[in-house]
C-alpha cells in the first residue's frame, strides 16, 4: 500500500463508490459552493446573479470566501500572471472534485486584449476549464445558462476538469513555468502562503 | 483657383491662437490665472473653458511652479504622462483640483525623453509617491527624491521595457510571453481571433 500513488488513489476512490456515484453527482450538483475570485470586469455580473432578480441561492450555489469549502470556481474576465499565480495556488487549495467556469471572451482567447502585453491569452494552458461562456461581458443569464450547463455536466461525469489537472499536471505545470519563470511557487507563492 | 485660395486660409489659421492667447475673461478662473502668472512669469496660462484651466511650465522651474500653485489648488489628483514620440518628449499633465474654488488645472511640461528626470513632489503632496511611481514604472521616468521607485505593479520582466512607451512593440511582446497561438493577423491559425 505504501506504494500508492495519487492516481491509483483516485481510482481506487472511484472503484470504492461506484455504487453510490450517481447520488453522490446528483449531491455535488446541487450543492455548488462558489469561490468569489472575481478576476475582471465580469465580476459586475455576480451581485445581479446572487440578489433577488436571478437569486442563485435557490439553486443550492452559495458564495464562499474559503477555497477550502469551494466546489465551484469562476473566472470572471481578464487573467494577469499575476493574478494567475493566485489563481493557480487557489485552485489547487480546492478539494476534488472542483470545476472551473470562466466568463467571458477574455479568458478563452484575450478578447479585447488580444495583443495586450499582460493578459494571459489562454486560460485553458494554464487550469482545467469546464465551461467557458462567450460574450462580452455575458449578461447573468449567461452565466446561469452556463451553471445550468456545468450542472448537466457534473450529473453525467464530464465535468473532469480536477481528474484531467492531475492526469496532465506536468503539461500545465510546464505552462506555468514557460510563462512565470521556474521556481515561482518557491520565489512568489511562499510570500502569501508560507506553508506550500 | 484653388491655388490662390489655400494661401488664404492658411493666413487665417495662424492669426486665430494668438489673438486668443493672451486673452484671460472676466471669471473667477481668468482671475486665478492672471494672480498665478504674476507670481510666476515663466509660466505660460489659459483658462479652457468654466472650471477648467490650464498652465505650461518649463521642466526646471516645475516644482517651485508647483509649490507656487499649491496654495490655491490643495489637491493633486493624477500625474499622467503623454509620450510624444516624435518630438523625443514626454509630457506630464499634474492635474491639481483647488477646493475652495472649485477649478480642475492643468500643468503641463516637457522632458526630454532620453534619461527623463524631475524633481519629485512628494513634499508638496504626499500622495504623489503612488503617482509617480507609477509614471516611473510605466515610463522610465525617474523622480529624485522619491524613495521607492522601484517595481510596483507589474512583473519585473515587463518593468524593464517600460510598456506604455510607444515604441514599445506590445503585439511582439505578447506573442514571445504567451506564444503564437493567438496571431489576428493569420487567417490560416486555427485558433484566429476576432
Ligand atoms: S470578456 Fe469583456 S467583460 Fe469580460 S473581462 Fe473581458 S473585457 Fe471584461
Amino acid at each position: 500500500m505504501s506504494e500508492m500513488k495519487n492516481d491509483d488513489f483516485v481510482n481506487y476512490e472511484l472503484r470504492e463508490f461506484k455504487l453510490f456515484e450517481p447520488l453522490f453527482r446528483w449531491a455535488r450538483k446541487k450543492s455548488l459552493w462558489i469561490v468569489a475570485f472575481c478576476t475582471g470586469c465580469g465580476g459586475i455580473e455576480m451581485p445581479p446573479l446572487a440578489t433577488a432578480r436571478y437569486d442563485f441561492e435557490r439553486f443550492g450555489i452559495m458564495p464562499n470566501p474559503a477555497p477550502r469549502m469551494g466546489d465551484l470556481f469562476l473566472i470572471t474576465g481578464y487573467v494577469t500572471p499575476k493574478t494567475l499565480k493566485r489563481i493557480i495556488i487557489t485552485y489547487e487549495m480546492m478539494q476534488d472534485p472542483k470545476y472551473v467556469l470562466a466568463h467571458g471572451s477574455c479568458p478563452i482567447n484575450g478578447g479585447v486584449y488580444w495583443d495586450s502585453y499582460n493578459v494571459v491569452k489562454q486560460l485553458d494552458k494554464y487550469i482545467p476549464v469546464d465551461v467557458a461562456i462567450a460574450g462580452c461581458m455575458p449578461r447573468a443569464e449567461a452565466v446561469m445558462e452556463g451553471i445550468m450547463e456545468i450542472m448537466r455536466k457534473i450529473e453525467d461525469g464530464t465535468a473532469d476538469g480536477w481528474k484531467r489537472y492531475k492526469e496532465n499536471y506536468e503539461w500545465y505545470k510546464k505552462n506555468q513555468d514557460e510563462l512565470f519563470g521556474e521556481g515561482w511557487r518557491e520565489k512568489d507563492a511562499r510570500r502569501w502562503l508560507a506553508w506550500i | 483657383m484653388d491655388m490662390n485660395e489655400k494661401p488664404k486660409v492658411e493666413e487665417k489659421v495662424q492669426e486665430v491662437p494668438e489673438v486668443e492667447a493672451q486673452q484671460l475673461p472676466e471669471t473667477k478662473e481668468g482671475k486665478l490665472v492672471a494672480e498665478i502668472l504674476r507670481k510666476a512669469p515663466y509660466a505660460e496660462g489659459s483658462v479652457r473653458r468654466a472650471r477648467r484651466v490650464e498652465f505650461k511650465v518649463p521642466a526646471d522651474r516645475i516644482k517651485e511652479f508647483l509649490e507656487l500653485t499649491s496654495e490655491k489648488f490643495e489637491m493633486l489628483m493624477q500625474i499622467s504622462v503623454v509620450d510624444w514620440i516624435k518630438e523625443g518628449e514626454f509630457e506630464l499633465v499634474y492635474q491639481l483640483w483647488s477646493v475652495s474654488e472649485s477649478v480642475h488645472a492643468f500643468v503641463r511640461t516637457r522632458v526630454p525623453r532620453e534619461n527623463a528626470k524631475l524633481p519629485t513632489v512628494m513634499d508638496i503632496w504626499p500622495v504623489a509617491e503612488t503617482y509617480e511611481r507609477e509614471a516611473h514604472e510605466f515610463f522610465g521616468i525617474i523622480f529624485e527624491g522619491n524613495p521607492r521607485l522601484g517595481p510596483f505593479i507589474l512583473e519585473p520582466r515587463e518593468y524593464e521595457k517600460h510598456p506604455l512607451r510607444k515604441d514599445f512593440n506590445t503585439l511582439a511582446y505578447a506573442k514571445t510571453i504567451y506564444g503564437e497561438d493567438f496571431d489576428r493577423y493569420d487567417e490560416s491559425k486555427t485558433n484566429y481571433v476576432i
